[in-house]
């Protein structure tokens, strides 16, 4: 029995709880407003242009010593593109993912002047690790530990998301997520049920992570970082590179985003997560964890696979996460375009599944397949429809996007253009 | 939303088990200090870990064989909460549970050896067993593994206040449908590494006891274990609601959001189960208790077990339970008697309610209140 219907603020309809507090009736959850930077470039015109030119981001890491390591090549964010942004404030003392997150905040305001978040929901992977770094090497070599006030201060994984709210003056409570490099979309979708359950109005959410050595090594002996091109889906793949960036959506519920004439740049209306306990590391081979999340994904918005009109894939370009994620895909879905992203701008972990959504809001404004790089010979195990190469034109209205990561955890959202 | 606390477990230095900590806490034990040092320095701090009693009769898991300390901690409260909850409620489908695990510092003990072997001898030495273990959401995976949970797993990272962040997620989450229980675990381990960011940031002491509340403030010991709770819509503590607060930039900020947040939790019956350590954090919350909530009995648990971040608040919330079903509130060891807080007596506690606050070391400030 239906007996408590919430109103928001303005007044408009919103979830109504049964007599459980389950709630039989939901909100839509419009993208108000977004805010990108990544080896693509900063903002999504830029993100857009560098996608239909199919532009390969990789480049020699420059950080950090990978002398050592099988893998030389990330996707990096010039410090020069980055201290542009740095709010008037010395470059050395900002965390780079501050800057980062600074500035897809100023981008997203900047869109939209009136958003106000309750709450703040981010991803990341590695926080602010490399101060962890900087700490221990000069512990290990007795060195000067002067800056160490400044490393420990800069390493919570919430000090770029509160510094970056500080500087725009937003003060909603933080949610950091980590869920490896599912963290992203997991964040993207634990924002979109909290709207649409309407308990919440607005909520900010994004991911961010920067290039670490830590991190770097760690896949590299794994040998899951390659020492050649990143090739997601293609017969030959030999491992992932890794990636940077920061991006942030606003979103709102529908009615309200409307009420006040904010512009919208599309619909979130599903969202799917799975656990695979099959092992730390590697996904079922049969890719159950990944199809369960696209399954629920699809159920949370009521929509079947035959609606959805691109998937931008996981595709890390590794041979377990590729096979098991293109198996999931062909089993669902028939012949819908599939590309990944990291093929141009490697994998920004808890970034990922940010940076991922934006570039879907770029694909359905502009209307094109981006495009997933390096692709020479089909893999004959996946069935695939892969946007080989080249960005194409495509009339799309509803697009997937997967990110998967360590601990089995899996994520998969929906994105619905909006009918004008 | 109606919903409950129906099982808990925590892992402490006072030992495992909700009942038996609990009566040494009563008791008025605190746990001992153990000298903690590292290869990388002559200099050892002092913390509060966990007994190797405690995990013992932790069931043999493939998935806990090279698992972290912290791991092993979230996987002994995590099953110990809901071995309680079936006692209390019955059998729970964990295909309709959640998790939602909690941490700060996470692995750091591999991390720090992973590091430690790149640092030493380059990147061709690093260890592809070690990584995984180094990743966040290590621990919420081993857990997930072991309770069969193949649905929503969450791993969030704070501060101290992070348990209390863990608990609206899991409220929130189960506003879904597909979820009928939220298992919440926080989490720590100690690490020399930890101890010296600390006393470098000077907020360490070198030895117990720990005074709270105390100005100047005289310092937190480190801690490590972790805490759980599942949340479901019976059980016998109620969760009346949970304010996600806010962010300070500078630690004078602090107090002016832990008291907005007390006014909006306050009840003149309730006690409060504050997040005091021996650090600036005392005084925020000695402030705002003063000033909205003046004739409140005021406990924290970090007086006995250290600061543990991560877990910290999960402990709280597992010691204002306690209280509120025990009507008991263990004293406050080493209180000054100068301070103008009502610490706990011998006496029942009066009030069917308990406010838990949860002001962190870095930046994050939330709480919540608790009814029977």
């Amino acid at each position: 029995m239906e007996s408590n219907q919430n109103r928001g603020a303005s007044g408009t309809e919103m979830a109504i709880f049964n007599d459980l507090g389950v709630k039989t009736r939901e909100s839509r959850v419009a993208v108000v407003a977004a805010g990108v930077i990544s080896p693509l470039g900063f903002g999504l015109d830029e993100t857009v242009a560098s996608l239909r030119a199919n532009k390969d981001c990789i480049s020699p890491v420059t950080r950090f010593d990978v002398g050592k390591c099988r893998c030389k090549t990330a996707g990096q964010i010039s410090d020069e593109n980055l201290h542009q942004r740095g709010n008037g404030v010395k470059p050395d003392r900002l965390h780079r993912a501050t800057r980062m997150m600074t500035a897809v905040f100023e981008d997203l305001f900047r869109e939209d002047l009136q958003f106000r978040p309750e709450l703040t929901v981010i991803g990341t992977t590695s926080g602010g690790m490399s101060f962890g770094e900087d700490y221990y090497r000069a512990l290990y070599r007795h060195g000067s530990l002067r800056h160490s006030a400044r490393w420990i201060a800069n390493y919570p994984p919430q000090k770029p998301v509160i510094d970056a709210q500080h500087a725009l003056g937003i003060s909603a409570p933080c949610q950091v997520i980590a869920n490896a490099c599912a963290s992203g979309t997991n964040a993207i979708g634990h924002a979109f049920e909290c709207v649409r359950s309407g308990k919440y109005q607005r909520v900010l959410t994004g991911g961010y992570d920067t290039l670490s050595e830590l991190v770097f090594v760690g896949f590299d002996s794994l040998q899951a970082a390659t020492p050649e091109k990143c090739r997601p889906f293609d017969r030959d793949r030999s491992g992932m590179v890794l990636g940077e960036g920061a991006a942030v959506l606003a979103l709102e519920n529908l009615e309200t985003a409307r009420a006040r004439g904010a512009c919208i740049l599309a619909e979130i209306i599903g969202y799917g997560i799975s656990t695979d306990n099959h092992h730390l590391t590697q996904p079922d081979p049969s890719g159950s964890g990944p199809r369960r999340a696209m399954e629920q994904a699809l159920e949370s918005a009521n929509r079947s696979a035959d609606e959805v009109d691109y998937i931008n894939a996981h595709g890390t370009a590794t041979t377990f996460n590729d096979a098991a994620e293109g198996k999931a895909i062909a089993k669902l879905f028939a012949k819908v375009p599939v590309s990944s992203t990291k093929s141009m701008i490697g994998h920004s972990l808890g970034a990922a599944g940010a940076i991922e959504a934006v570039i879907c809001l770029g694909a359905l404004k502009a209307q094109f397949l981006p495009p997933n790089i390096n692709f020479r010979n089909p893999d004959a195990d996946l069935d695939l429809n892969i946007v080989a190469n080249q960005a194409r034109d495509a009339r799309i209205d509803i697009v997937l996007s997967n990110s998967f990561g360590f601990g089995g955890t899996n994520a998969s959202i929906l994105i619905q253009k909006l009918a004008a | 939303m109606n919903l409950r606390i129906a099982g808990m477990g925590w892992v402490t230095p006072l030992g495992r088990g909700i009942d038996p900590v609990w009566n040494r806490l009563i008791r008025g034990e605190e746990a001992t200090a153990e000298p903690i040092s590292d290869q990388i320095s002559d200099k050892s701090y002092c913390a509060f870990r966990i007994p190797s009693e405690a995990l013992k009769d932790l069931p043999p898991n493939p998935r806990l064989r090279r698992a972290s300390a912290i791991s092993r901690f979230a996987a002994a409260a995590g099953v110990d909460a809901l071995a309680d909850a079936k006692s209390t409620i019955g059998e729970i489908d964990v295909q309709r549970m959640a998790l939602v695990f909690a941490a700060s510092n996470g692995g750091v003990i591999y991390t720090k050896r992973f590091y430690h072997n790149v640092v030493e001898a380059g990147a061709q030495s690093a260890s592809p067993l070690l990584f995984p273990e180094t990743v966040f959401n290590a621990p919420a995976s081993h857990l997930a593994a072991i309770l069969g949970i193949e649905g929503a797993s969450y791993t969030l990272v704070g501060d101290g206040a992070v348990g209390v962040l863990a608990m609206k997620m899991a409220i929130d989450l189960l506003n879904n449908e597909l979820f009928d229980f939220c298992l919440v675990v926080g989490a720590e381990e100690a690490d020399w590494l930890l101890c010296d960011a600390y006393h470098k940031w000077r907020l360490l002491k070198n030895e117990p006891p720990i005074d709270l509340f105390h100005k100047p403030p005289r310092g937190m010991i480190l801690s490590e274990g972790a805490g759980a709770v599942l949340l479901a819509r019976e059980g016998t503590v109620q969760i009346d609601e949970v304010d996600a607060g806010g962010n300070f930039s500078q630690r004078r900020e602090a107090n002016g959001i832990v008291r907005r947040i007390l006014h909006d939790l306050a009840d003149q019956d309730a006690c409060i189960v504050a997040s005091a350590n021996g650090t600036f954090i005392d005084l925020a919350e000695r402030a705002a208790i003063e000033k909205e909530l003046p004739g409140a009995i005021v406990y924290s648990p970090k007086s006995a077990l250290g600061e543990s971040v991560g877990a910290s608040a999960v402990w709280q919330i597992i010691a204002a339970a306690q209280a509120l079903r025990t009507k008991r509130l263990p004293q406050m060891l080493h209180s000054d008697p100068e301070i103008a807080l009502s610490f706990p007596t011998i006496d029942e506690i009066p009030g069917r309610r308990a406010i838990v606050l949860s002001c962190g070391l870095n930046q994050q400030v939330a709480g919540l209140r608790l009814s029977i």
